[in-house]
């Protein structure tokens, strides 16, 4: 099970220090989602090889409106493992749904953001993993946390009506928001998930991470068309 | 009151629990005790909160790094857990809360998952992203004291 975390410039502890705590208490890996202009400088091999725990690398892409979101989008593309979208809008959501070249939208519900058939259904179709952001269940109270539950339990419905796929995440910004696999398995139940639900949403990270460097390694040419093992003999 | 007899009395689970938090950070375990149950209400109501019944019975915390033994009803240990992951600070001090492992009696728990003997926090001065920060170590792990507040990072960084 991996974790998405906003390293330091962007959050308040380094990949070095995710990645301890992270192994500490029983992921399997990290991926680095700070956002483009705060990416950490460090080599995520010689934090994996140290911690024992896969270190993907990623971005995060927070724009305020769809057309900086579209220029953004092709240029981030190449320089990260996995691409997060931050929605935000009902008009982001959308438009992040329905980019291809996305792997996850990151807080569909957050703010004034929200989501219908419509963009699940684009993001289903897409490929665009939905996000389900734990991090207001666990670090508000009172309003705001019931909105954010609120929240959840729509994009919940309309996931499993569509069989969209999704990410589980508390998007933390220091290592002292991580949360282990199986305290948030506890808190999903609580709030309405299945365990398999959470525990699916925790793996897609790793699904994610392994199907784009396979996807951005050589041998592979496009979909379904791979440089083969007899090549060089022909 | 005379204590009941053993077949009425209530079963417990014990929650092993390891809490970090900024080397500034001061928590007592009343006011641990208070976060918890204000996690445990708002997460599942009085209801709920009353059958989980969480007791912070051992609580140890220093230089930004602790344990705890958290009681709680047998049958409610996922409810505890839950209630544990929700507490996100303590008087304003962001934590982390994690249980290390559940037993049946206090014994167990504290022979099987508390008590190892931590690495003591040392005052420090570190070169951390090119400048040298005064800061606590503790082990392998570094709080660095840095302008907008502590960055936790390792040996890896510094």
């Amino acid at each position: 099970m991996y974790e998405a975390v906003h390293a330091n410039p962007d959050g308040d502890s380094t990949v070095a220090r995710f990645a301890a705590t992270a192994a500490s208490v029983g992921y399997d890996g990290v991926v680095v989602r700070s956002r483009s202009d705060a990416q950490p400088d460090v080599d995520h091999e010689v934090v994996a090889e140290e911690y024992g725990i896969d270190v993907v690398s990623g971005v995060e892409l927070d724009a305020e409106n769809t057309s900086q979101a579209s220029g953004a989008i092709a240029n981030l593309r190449e320089q990260a493992t996995v691409l997060v979208a931050r929605g935000g809008t009902p008009e982001l959501n959308r438009f992040v749904g329905e980019s291809q070249r996305v792997d996850v939208l990151a807080g569909p519900m957050r703010g004034r953001g929200d989501v219908n058939h419509v963009v699940v259904k684009a993001a289903e179709r897409n490929a665009v993993h939905l996000e389900f952001d734990f991090s207001r269940v666990l670090r508000a109270s009172g309003g705001e946390r019931v909105q954010a539950l609120r929240g959840l339990r729509k994009l919940r419905e309309l996931v499993d009506h569509y069989d969209a796929p999704y990410v589980v995440s508390v998007d933390p910004e220091s290592h002292l928001q991580l949360r282990a696999p199986r305290e948030l398995l506890a808190v999903g139940e609580e709030i309405g998930f299945d365990r398999d639900q959470i525990r699916t949403g925790l793996e897609s990270w790793g699904e994610l991470a392994e199907r784009n460097r396979h996807r951005m390694s050589e041998d592979f040419i496009t979909s379904g068309v791979e440089r083969g093992r007899y090549e060089e003999d022909s | 009151m005379k204590h009941l007899p053993k077949h009425l009395r209530p079963r417990w689970r014990y929650l092993a629990v390891e809490l970090e938090a900024w080397p500034d950070a001061d928590v007592s375990q009343g006011d641990f005790q208070r976060s918890v149950w204000f996690a445990a209400q708002n997460l599942y109501g009085d209801t709920g909160s009353a059958d989980a019944d969480l007791r912070v019975l051992q609580f140890s915390f220093e230089d930004g790094s602790g344990e705890a033994l958290v009681r709680v009803r047998h049958g409610e240990v996922e409810r505890g857990r839950a209630a544990l992951a929700c507490v996100d600070d303590v008087r304003d001090d962001p934590v982390r809360v994690a249980v290390r492992g559940v037993s049946g009696t206090i014994r167990a728990a504290e022979e099987k998952y508390l008590g190892r003997p931590g690495e003591s926090a040392a005052e420090a001065s570190v070169a951390f992203a090119g400048e040298t920060r005064p800061a606590v170590r503790r082990g392998d792990l570094v709080d660095v004291d840095s302008e907008g507040g502590y960055v936790g990072a390792t040996n890896l960084d510094c």
